[in-house]
């Protein structure tokens, strides 16, 4: 019992949600005058809702529950008795969530009926059951399941009033037996690394692999390990420059690729001052088929190449989006839109608009709406749709994109297909062939719908007819070198990911802020450092296992099963003990050769991290950032002054975080910095004291 | 004995496993480069040591090939 405003509560029904924002909404959507109340209670927020009786709304922070060793306080491996515990008790930094399930099991005591509204996916079935398990004293079995894919208040409201009658156990086994699986890999593999490190040099330092990670991480190597070794050959391109009609086109030569520059100067030899005559003029008109619906993989793909949003921000701006029930549930696989979802009623909604007012007038004229769809499902959820509400609040700029890349690609998909046509014109001048490629939209069909993200491009060419002399102005060689193959960005990462089944669509992206936080990997376009390559290769000499790709899958192929009731959990974690076991032991008798080979890794990783780059003075040697063993203040000096050669050394700011810029001043050419200080725009720092920039700058003030 | 173009332990001959691969690549575009521009083995690590393109790896072995005239002539002959 509790008090609410002047009322006392009991035997309430008590509904649990994921996030504190989901709450809010779930709250208003139930109460019957639109205005839940907000109780904070020592800085856990509630909420209470009056319907046909009373209703209080609980969050949770995402997962307030994990997997942690038995064996308290221990740090050894390997470890392979665990139980689930309150986040505070096994992370640092959870303090918070002790208040939080006080909270919670309070509310619990004199709640009557429990509802699980956490997201319908496996981590939210996971925080639902975890809570209702540990917090609420076992009502677990009892409790309810809200099954929603918006946060409208007509989908919330009806999916209270017809709730599931309890849990997806099997949903939720299968998701304990992914956490607890990944723990083992993850604890006794990179306390093994870990370990391996600090007992060689004395040193720490954090280093960690799993069953996800390990695999990633080897495919970002062998592609690595292609481009490092990687020796580009030469070839030629020639291109002629065409008159047509008054405009100039340039044609290919029909060979693309010549291998041989005594071959390619015979060519541009024999073309020399000689026009052309079209030979042959092909036209063909194709479809292009409307996009399929976004699931969250494409959604995050088409993010990245439109915007360059990384597929974490992304998700999480898409996560946005859906609390303020803009658009459906994210993290869905589906590319599936039924027609529960309403199609007429959410065009007819976004109409409202004026930016998609004709576009979606057009759509509701059609006879009959019906939608592309892929061939991917969801059980829990379909793919992603706007729900047709109007931004409550101004929008960031980067949840405009998102938004507007959701609502665009749900129109899209009940467009007509676009009619195209290409046309490939051969020139030959004296028997050397050319071709020239034209192509435009004839019909635009879903491309209107879609139009500031479509990236077919139009290229038309004049009428022509065959036999039509052609005036070539001249004739180019191009010399040319074969490629390395491209280096994986964020999301050509995670389509590989999804590609191989490994990971899910939850954990996929936080695998690859794992990898970048190691030092395993860095910047943009992925490069592996020498430590990701040392990790790997020891991963690989001692533990074939950890990082095969095969196993991996076989692992997720049966954790699948328990879901679908073939397989259970016992058997999986089962086997995951088995197959780490003697991957545990030899780490552990190589530990020596391990920790040394880790340790002369991070050690140059840690040195790679300081240098600024070469010494404008003594030019051989490194500029590094280092600290003074007198007077501990941090400063710029050459490597070189350790041999005695140089004794170059420049201040830097004592404050704040200094990091090497890795480019060189655009006026003096120095290495620079970036500044990071607290409360204050970084900025970038040259080192040369006499930087013409410097000096203008100080003229100035 | 050490790779001589790392850091890393040897595996066959000068190099480590890693910059050995590298070797093996520069061997077989050789024929490549023959064809296509008529040039020398030694024209051919100055060009590939200089072409951008080149990995980080294979650009090491090149120039330690040019400093090092006895792995020419295992190529040449």
């Amino acid at each position: 019992m509790f008090r609410c405003g002047l009322r006392l509560l009991r035997n309430y029904t008590l509904i649990i949600t994921e996030k504190p924002d989901a709450a809010s909404r779930i709250s208003s959507a139930l109460d019957a005058d639109g205005k839940a109340e907000k109780i904070v209670e020592n800085g856990v927020p509630y909420y209470v809702a009056k319907r046909s009786g009373d209703i209080v709304v609980v969050p949770a922070l995402g997962h307030l529950y994990t997997v942690a060793s038995e064996k308290k306080g221990k740090k050894g491996y390997p470890v392979f008795d665990f139980q689930w515990v309150p986040r505070y008790l096994a992370e640092r930094g959870a303090a918070r969530i002790r208040t939080w399930l006080k909270v919670i099991s309070k509310l619990a005591e004199n709640a009557d009926k429990f509802i699980d509204a956490c997201d319908f996916d496996v981590e939210g079935s996971i925080i639902g059951y975890s809570i209702l398990k540990y917090a609420c004293g076992s009502k677990e079995k009892t409790a309810q399941r809200m099954k929603y894919s918006t946060l409208t208040k007509e989908e919330l409201e009806k999916s209270y009033t017809e709730p599931l009658p309890h849990l997806d156990f099997a949903l939720i086994e299968a998701g304990l037996t992914r956490h607890e699986v990944d723990w083992l890999y993850g604890i006794n593999l990179s306390r093994a690394l870990t370990m391996a490190a600090k007992n060689y040099s004395g040193k720490y330092a954090t280093l960690s692999t799993g069953r996800v990670q390990g695999p990633t991480l080897k495919f970002l190597e062998t592609r690595e390990r292609s481009i490092k070794c990687f020796v580009p050959t030469p070839y030629w391109s020639i291109k002629a420059e065409v008159k047509i009609g008054g405009a100039v086109f340039e044609a290919e030569y029909e060979e693309k690729t010549i291998e041989s520059k005594a071959e390619a100067d015979a060519i541009i030899y024999s073309c020399k001052g000689k026009d052309g005559e079209t030979e042959k003029i092909e036209i063909k008109k194709f479809q292009q088929t409307p996009p399929l619906p976004f699931d969250l993989g494409s959604l995050q793909n088409e993010a990245y190449s439109l915007f360059k949003y990384t597929p974490l921000r992304t998700s999480s701006i898409a996560q946005r989006l859906y609390l303020d029930a803009l658009i459906s549930y994210p993290r869905t696989s589906s590319q599936k839109l039924p027609p529960a979802i309403g199609y007429e009623a959410i065009l007819k909604k976004l109409s409202r608009i004026p930016a998609y007012r004709k576009l979606a007038t057009a759509l509701l004229a059609k006879p009959a709406l019906k939608p592309t769809e892929g061939k991917k499902e969801d059980s829990a959820h379909p793919a992603i749709y706007p729900t047709g509400n109007l931004p409550e609040r101004n929008l960031e700029s980067t949840e405009k994109n998102i938004f507007d890349l959701v609502v665009r690609r749900f129109m899209a998909v009940f467009g007509e297909p676009a009619l195209r046509q290409s046309i490939k014109v051969t020139i030959s001048v004296i028997g050397n062939r050319f071709q020239l490629n034209g192509r435009q939209t004839l019909e635009e069909g879903w491309l209107r719908f879609y139009k500031p993200h479509v990236r077919s491009e139009n290229a038309p060419l004049p009428t022509m007819k065959e036999g039509q002399k052609v005036s070539v102005k001249r004739v180019v060689l191009e010399n040319k070198f074969t490629i390395p193959p491209s280096r994986y960005n964020p999301s050509s990462l995670l389509r590989r990911m999804e590609k191989e089944e490994i990971g899910t669509k939850a954990t996929r992206a936080r695998i690859i802020q794992t990898l970048h936080k190691r030092k395993y990997i860095r910047e943009e376009r992925i490069v592996v450092t020498d430590l990701g390559f040392e990790v790997v290769d020891v991963l690989k000499k001692f533990c074939p296992t950890v990082v095969s790709l095969e196993l991996t899958r076989k692992l997720e192929e049966r954790m699948n099963e328990i879901q679908q009731g073939k397989e259970t959990r016992e058997n999986v974690l089962q086997a995951a003990v088995e197959i780490l076991k003697p991957v545990i032991d030899k780490l552990k008798e190589k530990e020596q050769i391990i920790g040394a080979r880790l340790s002369q890794a991070i050690k140059k990783a840690r040195l790679e991290e300081r240098i600024i780059g070469a010494c404008p003075t003594c030019q051989n040697g490194k500029l590094v950032i280092l600290r003074s063993r007198k007077t501990g203040k941090r400063f710029v000096g050459c490597t070189n002054y350790f041999e005695g050669t140089c004794r170059t050394a420049f201040p830097l700011p004592q404050k704040g975080l200094v990091k090497p810029l890795g480019i060189v001043c655009k006026s003096c050419g120095w290495p620079t910095v970036r500044v990071w200080v607290k409360r204050k725009r970084p900025w970038k720092l040259c080192l040369n004291p006499k930087c013409p920039l410097k000096e203008k700058r100080s003229e100035k003030r | 004995m050490k790779c001589k173009a790392c850091h890393r332990k040897a595996a066959e001959g000068d190099f480590c496993l890693l910059h050995l691969k590298a070797y093996e690549n520069i061997v077989k575009k050789y024929d490549f480069w023959g064809k296509a521009l008529k040039i020398s083995w030694k024209e051919y690590l100055s060009e590939i040591e200089q072409n951008s393109l080149t990995g980080e790896w294979s650009k090491e072995v090149a120039s330690y090939l040019i400093s090092n005239e006895g792995m020419r002539d295992v190529k040449e002959s």
